[in-house]
């Protein structure tokens, strides 16, 4: 039942779809058919599907992050006092909270990931299964630390600002738009971040899916991004839910 | 003139208190430049690094014009937002004529747009080097003319509409394909090239050519890296751009806040 309000929620906002629809179609038509003439040799081959890989995953997170912003639109309109007063236990409300925006992304960017099929191929089918069960993960791990940063926080400006510099950080220190390599060559704090972000988990297994293995970062494929997504989203599933379990007692979130 | 610069006071208040958002803005622009640009650094071609000189000092010049037009947009956001609220009322009701605060309004767009801009300007000419005077004046002439444009269309889109969500699905259009389809992230040439090889679409390859934001930032490029070679085309797409958003918004503001 929760899962399911929030898939509704999130249809709602065709704008914000509309939205992400136009950068998705700006960042491969332009930047990364531009980009993929710029690069060297031996990347320029594979950049333009390297790059629509890597868009799906920065998709596949702002949507997750979203949840968050849910939250704090229930804290100003009054509607979290009626969700904790429905016959539903706390655990199971954040739990369905956490996969709600987990499986709502999925929704959005899902049409996203055939247009991306049909532009790059398909290498393995199989591979390509394990990698999208495995992605789940991710976004369900992604909405879980959305929804810890929201209810630590208790303003909507700072969740913003926050949110708006992490997704800066976060999606640049991955392998997102470039990979490990070259990331390594320009600077090596970067590099050494880059190896422990869940983006750049997220990033190889899709690629390693769509079957673009050149310039992977991680290995062995597929179970070293698959442990690193699984810690990830223990993490913040678990963790955030018994986090938000408590701040949800005596109007904590306030 | 006094009134405007009431008008001018007003938004400027209203600009310091979004001061974090400002933060998370400035974050995102120095990410761009300090950890994407120096990661591209290492990957452009080496015909292309040589046109360039490195992309990192390429791509200085670009964040520079992406935070002037984040910033200068930003008074469309107020301006929707005093409609749907009614407090255009409000400001109607004030003993100023209405075109005192449409240029008021205008103008205070660009100004933000030019103090947000000026750390990152000044970023860019550590990195790049310092101007010489009358190249400075003219940088920031050019600059002035690009956020007062953008104030102005900003505003003309944020009056046309009572919906919020019309209005940010139509300021990232307007984000997205200015941006990308530019010279901020990529040498205009490379655009052309591509055009020629039939790739990219001739109308998207005029746009991009003719884009303000292209010639904002080839001018910054022209004078600090000699790359690409100054030419008067940009300060001309900068004043028709300039001239043609800053009288659209004047005339939008004045009439359309009167009739809603």
């Amino acid at each position: 039942m929760v899962v399911e309000r929030d898939l509704r929620m999130f249809l709602q906002y065709k704008f914000l779809i509309i939205l992400r629809t136009i950068w998705f179609v700006a960042q491969i038509g332009f930047f990364g058919l531009i980009a993929s003439r710029m690069v060297v040799p031996d990347l320029a081959d594979i950049y333009f599907e390297y790059y629509i890989a890597g868009v799906i995953i920065m998709m596949l997170y702002s949507a997750s992050v979203f949840i968050g912003y849910d939250i704090f639109e229930e804290a100003e309109h009054g509607v979290f006092e009626y969700l904790l007063s429905l016959p539903v236990s706390r655990r199971e409300l954040v739990f369905g909270r956490s996969i709600g925006g987990g499986i709502r992304s999925f929704i959005f960017v899902g049409p996203l990931i055939a247009i991306s099929l049909f532009i790059i191929g398909l290498a393995n089918p199989l591979n390509f299964l394990i990698a999208f069960s495995a992605l789940f993960l991710f976004a369900f791990g992604v909405s879980g630390m959305s929804i810890t940063i929201a209810v630590g926080l208790k303003s909507s400006d700072r969740f913003d600002i926050l949110m708006g510099a992490l997704n800066a950080v976060i999606v640049r220190l991955s392998t997102t738009m470039y990979p490990q390599a070259f990331v390594q060559d320009a600077n090596q704090a970067y590099a050494a971040l880059t190896n422990f972000n869940p983006v750049t988990f997220a990033s190889d297994l899709f690629r390693w899916g769509v079957g673009i293995e050149k310039y992977l970062t991680m290995s062995p494929m597929p179970l070293a991004a698959i442990i690193g997504l699984v810690i990830f989203f223990s993490a913040f599933t678990f963790v955030g839910v018994t986090f938000y379990e408590r701040r949800l007692e005596g109007g904590g979130w306030k | 003139m006094r009134a405007i610069l009431h008008v001018v006071e007003h938004d400027f208040q209203n600009f310091f208190r979004y001061k974090w958002w400002l933060a998370g803005l400035i974050s995102m622009n120095l990410a761009d430049l300090f950890i994407m640009a120096l990661v591209y650094n290492q990957m452009v071609h080496p015909d292309i690094a040589r046109q360039i000189v490195s992309y990192f000092s390429f791509f200085a010049p670009g964040v520079t014009v992406i935070g002037l037009f984040a910033s200068a947009y930003m008074i469309g956001r107020e301006i929707n937002m005093e409609v749907r609220r009614e407090i255009h009322h409000y400001m109607l009701s004030l003993p100023i004529t209405r075109l005192e605060l449409a240029i008021g309004r205008l103008l205070a767009g660009g100004l933000r747009g030019m103090m947000y801009m000026s750390p990152l300007l000044l970023t860019t000419f550590l990195i790049l080097g310092f101007p010489t005077v009358p190249q400075l004046f003219v940088i920031l002439g050019a600059l002035f003319l690009l956020a007062t444009g953008i104030s102005g269309l900003s505003i003309a889109t944020a009056v046309s509409t009572t919906s919020l969500e019309k209005f940010i699905t139509a300021r990232g259009l307007v984000y997205y394909v200015l941006f990308f389809c530019s010279s901020i992230f990529y040498p205009l040439s490379l655009i052309q090239t591509l055009g020629q090889e039939g790739i990219m679409p001739q109308p998207i390859v005029v746009l991009a050519e003719l884009n303000p934001l292209s010639s904002g930032t080839d001018l910054i490029r022209s004078f600090l890296m000699g790359t690409p070679t100054f030419s008067f085309y940009m300060i001309r797409n900068l004043v028709i751009f300039s001239a043609i958003f800053t009288t659209t918004a004047m005339f939008a503001y004045m009439k359309i806040i009167e009739r809603r």
